[in-house]
């Protein structure tokens, strides 16, 4: 009851203050961007001409599963700063501006105040990865060929594990930090910091949250789901819980005034 | 020549995308009361940086609360 | 009755203290006002009872909640800077508050309706929060402290910050509340206090210097005193003034003759018959009471 009071609330939120609109558009956005770029370019080049006589553009070979692996790419890189960015102040804000002090003397249970939160954004994330997703397959299909709805759909999903990671950072620094600007920068951090390791750790740790991209290329090219990707998988939402269940001790703790 | 109007169905979307946003943008910060940084400032950014203008101004610009 | 009892409450801030051992009881169904100056420690106070800061020391306890009950459920709290949803209507807010506060959609449609009457924004209920001004955002915050039919309404400063008519209408609407809970107010303005308060609780330096019911507290500090202006010669009175049993002391000042008495009835006749045998050339007699204000700011000033 409660919760779907602030579940909602946060909807309506993110509806006047047009995220609702201008969220999906960017995940679009991203998402159709590389493929539409990788496609077009070399012919936009080779029409307009002003290449020397003889030069020649070679159009590149890139199959459908590797085009679609370039949205990953753009959600990976800019995908996580604007989840991060969206999800900076939803508590944060609500402690730096004063209304958490209205709010939670009101006899609101603190893990329903997160968790609610924490799903009212990632339903707003989930609308827009997959509109973008839908709108890349589109494109990936008419440009480089046809995708099963087998790989398409076990990339989708894998991925939004690795999304739900993202937003749950975000909301776990929302409870220790009061001042947004440094939640985004402390998540940013955090996923940056992260794919440094993974890199460095690359052959000894396939469960690492951020291997969940690469094990999803093995999967484009085989078309199987590896041990390696449930693994990896199963530790992102592990991971992920466990933020959710740090975050309410973490706000618990908090001194909620100034 | 005929090759970029036969592309043009297809890029489309991302034009539209990019005004979609711009005018949402430009609605949004005529109707905010009070924004992070000069409004005419971020007309200019809104209407200029393409994409980035709007996202801009929607994480940064905008006043929250 | 006592809705709350506090007990050696303390407060520091990385060291600092703010409030230094507190102990006061709440009465049921009164008004009481925390009073002090700016940095005396109200604001501490109050946000320890409403459960947003963690006391350093000492306890709280409610009276009438068991061990394990959440005791917001009977806590209405109004901060100094109430700030809101800006893009949410008052009634929207109203209703959502009233949902957190475990009331059914219903319940906190008719209550926010009914609440947006009482304090006087019912014509803004459809208004976005962020086209308020600071007097509509006030009543708002009443508002939304009342959602709950609260045993104890605390509120932080409830007219500091507003002009003369809106101070005059809040306190109004506090008078009409008291009918239906007990009100902890904090203010730094002894006449608000005087206003409307039963209990007076006196802060300083994070200490309670004084409490009780401010009528008790008005008659312990009215020390009385005579001011008499004599024509000529004043100075040649002052023994003769001494000597009555019933004067503590005399002094003169700028021309006047200060009086201190003990029995100001019996000091009183003494000195108009004496007065009159003598004939002294009297100019003005007056009946001088301290009040309240000079204990107050005595104990502002340091
Ligand atoms: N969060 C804080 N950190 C450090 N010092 C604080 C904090 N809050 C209050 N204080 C200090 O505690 C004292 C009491 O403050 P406060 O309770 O706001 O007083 P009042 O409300 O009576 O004006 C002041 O000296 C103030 O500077
Ligand atoms: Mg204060």
């Amino acid at each position: 009851m409660q919760w779907m009071t602030i579940f909602k609330k946060e909807l309506l939120g993110d509806w006047r203050s047009m995220k609702w609109i201008w969220v999906p558009l960017v995940f679009i956005l991203l998402c159709i961007m590389d493929p539409l770029m990788t496609y077009f370019m070399p012919r936009i080049l080779d029409s307009v001409g002003g290449m020397p006589e003889g030069a020649v553009i070679e159009f590149p070979e890139v199959p459908p599963t590797e085009a679609i692996m370039m949205s990953l790419t753009e959600l990976s890189m800019f995908g996580s700063l604007l989840i991060a960015a969206i999800t900076m102040s939803v508590i944060a804000g609500e402690r730096k501006s004063g209304v958490a002090e209205l709010i939670l003397v009101k006899p609101v249970n603190y893990f329903s105040y997160i968790t609610s939160k924490w799903a009212a954004k990632l339903f707003l994330i989930f609308i827009s990865y997959s509109l973008g997703m839908l709108a890349s397959w589109y494109y990936v299909d008419l440009l480089f060929g046809g995708l099963s709805a087998e790989r398409f759909f076990g990339l989708f999903i894998f991925y939004f594990i690795w999304l739900i990671f993202t937003v749950t950072v975000a909301i776990f620094y929302n409870t220790i930090f009061k001042r947004p600007g440094i939640v985004l920068a402390a998540s940013v951090g955090t996923y940056i910091a992260l794919s440094i390791l993974a890199q460095v750790f690359a052959n000894r740790s396939p469960w690492f949250p951020n291997n969940i991209s690469s094990h999803i290329r093995s999967l484009m090219a085989s078309g199987e789901v590896s041990s390696d990707l449930w693994i990896a998988a199963g530790v992102t939402v592990g991971i992920s819980i466990i933020l959710l269940i740090a975050s309410n001790f973490s706000l618990r703790k908090a001194e909620l005034a100034e | 020549m005929e090759e970029i109007t036969s592309m043009l169905p297809i890029i489309a979307p991302l034009i539209v995308i990019q005004l979609v946003l711009m005018i949402i943008a430009l609605i949004s910060l005529i109707k905010a009361e009070r924004t992070n940084g000069h409004k005419a400032l971020w007309a200019v950014l809104i209407i200029c940086l393409g994409y980035i203008g709007p996202i801009l101004f929607f994480i940064i610009g905008r006043r929250q609360d | 009755m006592a809705v709350v009892e506090v007990r050696q409450l303390e407060k520091s801030f990385k060291g600092k203290e703010a409030v230094k051992g507190l102990d006061f009881e709440l009465q049921r169904g009164k008004v009481i006002a925390l009073l002090g100056p700016n940095g005396a420690g109200k604001t501490t106070t109050l946000r320890m009872l409403s459960g947003l800061l963690k006391p350093t020391k000492g306890t709280i306890r409610f009276s009438e909640t068991n061990e394990n009950e959440d005791i917001r459920n009977h806590i209405g709290f109004l901060p100094q800077y109430p700030s809101f949803h800006s893009w949410m209507t008052g009634k929207e807010f109203l209703i959502y508050v009233g949902q957190l506060a475990h009331l059914s959609k219903d319940e906190a449609q008719e209550r926010a309706n009914e609440l947006l009457e009482k304090v006087g924004i019912a014509n803004a209920a459809n208004q976005r929060i962020g086209k308020y001004s600071g007097g509509m955002k006030q009543r708002l915050g009443i508002a939304q402290a009342m959602i709950h039919q609260p045993q104890l309404l605390m509120l932080d400063e409830p007219v500091s910050s507003l002009d003369p008519i809106g101070r005059r209408e809040v306190l109004q609407l506090m008078e009409e509340l008291k009918e239906q809970t007990t009100i902890l107010f904090s203010t730094h303005i002894l006449g608000d206090a005087e206003e409307i308060c039963d209990d007076l609780l006196l802060m300083h330096n994070g200490k309670i210097l004084e409490s009780g019911p401010i009528k008790e507290l008005q008659i312990k500090h009215q020390t009385s005193l005579l001011e008499i202006i004599i024509e000529e010669n004043p100075e040649t009175y002052i023994d003769r003034l001494k000597a009555f049993e019933s004067i503590e002391d005399c002094k003169l000042e700028k021309g006047k003759l200060l009086v201190a008495v003990n029995d100001m009835d019996k000091a009183r006749t003494q000195i108009l018959q004496a007065a009159l045998q003598e004939k002294w050339p009297l100019i003005k007699f007056e009946l001088r009471r301290t009040t309240l204000e000079e204990m107050f700011m005595k104990v502002v000033s340091g």
